[in-house]
């Protein structure tokens, strides 16, 4: 008994409920009457727009309300193309999913410019272009629809069957659904993930923001267009009524009461509304009713949907039972290992900042600044709150595009690039407000930056998906290196926000290091440490410096900086007021008076200048 | 020339309208940073009540429409009072939830009074203005005329009162608010209520142009959304000029492309919000690292 209990585990069990649930599916037709099997051929189409609305909503972090469109672009283009224009069924289907490709590149489009509820309101408004289109044009049979869709031959199968057509699309769903769940677990989905849960960290560690909202788009309107397709092949007949909005709001509340940030949530909640809306199909109204309820109520009380509740509910009990886990402890951070040192390089200039301006507005946060970055060097950046030092990173990292002045990384024009850009050419920065990816895993915050592949590398999900997998088997190894040389290893299957502040600063730390930086900009990296903990990121910054990443840090608190930095610039009301060793910049008159005031400029005692 | 001008009137009267939707959308923006999907259904419900009342209760129109504006109000501040512990957390499940709502609400309607429609005799029976051949029907007037004074009268809410200016703060920074003593959940309840009962003001004066039934909400309230943002979400004369704009783009559309007119105006508005999305009288915000 013990043995077979040993071969459990949390992977296997799943494995085999997989198992279970397919073998199930496949009988399931054996146990079912003409008018349940319509019903379950309808559930699957549902479970498949799901899985795409899942993977742009709740992965990809995209409000997308045009999916139902994409379901119809689907299902018309092969009706038109095969009743029309005489395709056969599956030359009509391809071209349909290319269609329906189309139209998600078209709705995605504005995700480049707009996000969130501006984002639902076009997508919306697009889906209602749509429904606006399919009512009225002659090509579309207008009001009455297109009749006389062919069923779909296959090796003589006959799929005019409802039966046999069960069989079809269950072999569709499993494979979309595979590859839906393949994505997510891989580089493509970590990376959407961390898009998600906030955009702009996900820019400065080197992720094509734009190319993965046009990519989550795209993979919506391939599950969109595949239902489609498959709704034209089974009903033989479609009108405007299967498109409607409130349709789209049916889809939404699906995968909201399931669950969006999962895949299976969003297969639950469409199989489960489609039965239960056909058991109520004689009370619509108090079935909308109902369903409007319970959306309200899963978003205010169980906001990961029915997926989540078994998850929270084991927490309560493990609280209700006074039960805790051994705590994860810190360990030691192990020294990088060092850079043997290039006399040609060192000392050389690697970051130039010249003539730089950055104004909003009438606001001029920084106004002609100048600077060089030595490779190899700890450099200093303080100056008094709103001098323009965060701005200054912000510039540097290309999160904005400075109004002046040029930003050269090793000679080569950096400003006005993109933040992803600018993270692939070797340049890494923390956030003075910590921006961890929330909902990742300490391991996944990790494995985003430490993908160096482009966007365009995917293609291989399609092309060579064990490629793919042999690269996320290599980024989890080093990760797990990377958080043990930081002493994170306990923490790698916990949500950044469990943890205490100051092993979330260490972590920010050990992301932004992960993308194999040249140059690493620290913002504030000592707020809110203790004294342990600002020794202790003391030698790790010395450390990370003695690999060979050049360092520039704005730090208010004076001790480390004169201790860590070996050169030191002062910046006040956007402007260098003052270069130099620390000590040297410390007695410095222009910096006294920028910290204490004019009046305070005879005080004797200036080396502890803190704010 | 004429036709031109008719077309212009029809479109100003209905912008009017959307102003109004536009108005309750951007008040509920201004202090929670909340999208009301609802909007629209409230909307709906809106024009159901003041029609009930105005056709049953055989109350007066000027009756009708503010005791629907009371209902609704009402109907605003329990979708609020649900909601509330979402509110300044997570703007995208808010906005499933006000979906949800709005669901809730399409289905009360078709169970109170059916789903089929029901038209709305005007109020007002006097005979079209005519300025230089352009018909202009009175009632259309008195939309624009009421949607003028629902404007002015919120913004002297807004400027002039003690629970104006707090819902002010609180749309400036919520946390400094409290801080200073605001109750901010009741100023969120206060401006969703009076967003619900702008809505009902639309609802209303719509119901004799249109035909009022329970999908009535989702074009006018995705119109009213759309003219929100094109004016600049947020803003009050953004709100005016996005809902005349929109209404002005529906109206030229349903005469040059007949039934494509939504194809039309969704597709110009998705097009003006890429080249400029913070609207007409926007602000732009800068993210902080």
């Amino acid at each position: 008994m013990s043995r077979l209990w040993s071969l459990w585990s949390p992977g296997r069990a799943r494995a085999g409920g997989l198992v279970v649930l397919a073998v199930a599916a496949w009988l399931l037709p054996y146990r079912l009457n003409i008018y349940w099997i319509s019903v379950a051929d309808t559930a699957i189409l549902f479970a498949l727009l799901a899985v795409g609305m899942g993977l742009v909503m709740g992965i990809a972090g995209q409000v997308n309300l045009a999916q139902i469109a994409f379901f119809g672009v689907g299902a018309y283009a092969t009706a038109i193309l095969t009743t029309r224009d005489g395709f056969g069924f599956w030359t009509a289907g391809a071209l349909a999913m290319l269609a329906a490709v189309i139209a998600g590149l078209v709705v995605g489009l504005p995700a480049l410019r707009i996000q969130s509820h501006y984002l639902g309101i076009v997508t919306l408004g697009l889906a209602v272009a749509f429904i606006d289109w399919i009512t009225n044009a002659p090509i579309t049979g207008g009001d009455s629809g297109i009749s006389g869709i062919p069923t779909p031959p296959l090796f003589g199968i006959d799929l005019a069957s409802q039966y046999l057509y069960y069989y079809l699309e269950l072999i569709v769903f499993a494979g979309g659904l595979a590859f839906g769940l393949f994505i997510v677990r891989t580089p493509l989905g970590r990376r959407m993930r961390a898009m998600r849960d906030d955009p702009l960290a996900a820019s400065a560690v080197g992720v094509e923001i734009r190319m993965l909202r046009m990519a989550a788009f795209v993979l919506a309107s391939v599950y969109g267009g595949a239902a489609g397709v498959l709704y034209a092949g089974l009903v033989h007949y479609i009108a405007p009524e299967t498109f409607s909005i409130a349709d789209m709001f049916l889809l939404l509340a699906m995968v909201i009461i399931g669950g969006r940030q999962s895949l299976a949530g969003c297969v639950i909640g469409a199989i489960g509304l489609t039965v239960v809306q056909q058991e109520l199909i004689n009370l619509a109204a108090y079935a909308q009713l109902g369903y409007g309820l319970v959306v309200v109520a899963v978003v205010v009380f169980a906001p990961a949907g029915l997926v989540g509740i078994p998850g929270r509910a084991a927490a309560w009990y493990r609280r209700w039972r006074g039960h805790t886990g051994r705590a994860a402890a810190l360990e030691p951070f192990r020294p990088l290992p060092a850079a043997p040192p290039s006399p040609g390089s060192a000392g050389g200039a690697l970051l130039e900042v010249a003539g730089l301006v950055m104004r909003f507005r009438g606001v001029t946060a920084i106004d002609d600044v100048s600077l060089t970055v030595r490779e190899g060097e700890i450099l200093g950046i303080v100056g008094p709150n709103g001098s323009g030092k965060t701005t200054l990173f912000n510039v540097i990292s290309g999160l904005y595009r400075p109004t002046a002045g040029t930003v050269s990384l090793g000679g080569r024009v950096i400003s006005g690039a993109g933040p992803h850009r600018i993270c692939q050419l070797g340049v890494a920065r923390t956030f003075q407000h910590l921006r961890l990816f929330g909902n990742l895993t300490v391991a996944d915050n990790m494995l985003v930056p430490l993908d160096r592949t482009r966007t365009w590398w995917s293609w291989r999900y399609i092309g060579w998906p064990p490629g793919v997998w042999r690269h996320d088997r290599e980024l989890k190894w080093r990760a797990a290196s990377l958080l043990g040389c930081f002493g994170l290893a306990q923490f790698a299957g916990l949500l950044p926000g469990s943890l205490p502040y100051g092993i979330q600063r260490r972590l920010e730390l050990a992301r932004a290091m992960a993308s194999s930086p040249r140059l690493l900009l620290l913002d504030e990296p000592a707020a809110g440490l203790n004294g342990e903990e600002r020794s202790q990121l003391a030698a790790i910054v010395r450390s990370i410096r003695d690999s060979g990443v050049t360092v520039v840090l704005i730090e208010h608190n004076m001790g480390l900086v004169m201790s860590l930095c070996e050169r030191v610039i002062v910046l006040d009301s956007g402007t260098v007021i003052a270069e130099g060793v620390p000590a040297q910049v410390a007695r410095d008159p222009a910096v006294l008076e920028a910290y204490l005031g004019k009046s305070a400029l005879p005080a004797p005692h200036a080396t502890e200048a803190s704010p | 020339m004429q036709s031109f001008f008719q077309t212009l009137v029809s479109g100003l009267s209905f912008g009017a309208v959307y102003a109004l939707v536009a108005l309750g959308f951007s008040l509920v923006y201004r202090t929670m940073g909340l999208v009301n999907f609802a909007h629209g259904a409230v909307l709906m419900i809106g024009a159901y009540v003041a029609s009930t009342f105005y056709l049953s209760a055989r109350l007066p129109f000027a009756v009708a429409v503010p005791a629907a504006m009371i209902v609704t109000g009402a109907v605003g501040l329990v979708i609020e009072r649900v909601l509330r512990p979402l509110e300044n957390k997570d703007f995208d499940l808010m906005l499933i939830g006000t979906i949800g709502a709005g669901t809730v609400l399409d289905a009360v309607a078709i169970l109170i009074w059916s789903s089929s429609g029901r038209g709305v005799p005007s109020p007002v029976q006097t005979a079209p203005f005519d300025i230089g051949g352009v018909r202009i029907p009175a009632y259309n007037v008195l939309v624009i005329g009421v949607t003028a004074a629902a404007m002015a009268v919120l913004t002297l809410f807004l400027q002039r009162t003690r629970h104006g200016a707090a819902m002010q703060a609180v749309a400036m920074d919520h946390e400094a608010a409290t801080a200073v003593g605001i109750h901010v959940g009741r100023s969120n309840a206060i401006s969703f209520a009076i967003g619900a009962a702008l809505a009902a003001l639309a609802g209303a004066l719509v119901g004799p142009m249109l035909y009022v039934t329970p999908t009535m909400g989702d074009s006018l309230g995705i119109q009213g959304f759309a003219a929100a943002i094109l004016g600049g979400f947020g803003s009050i004369p953004g709100a005016i000029v996005g809902g005349l704009g929109i209404g002005v783009i529906g109206s030229f559309a349903a005469q040059s492309f007949q039934g494509y007119s939504d194809l039309v105006t969704f597709v110009v508005f998705t097009v003006l919000v890429m080249i400029r999305p913070t609207g007409i009288f926007g602000e732009r915000t800068v993210n902080r690292a």
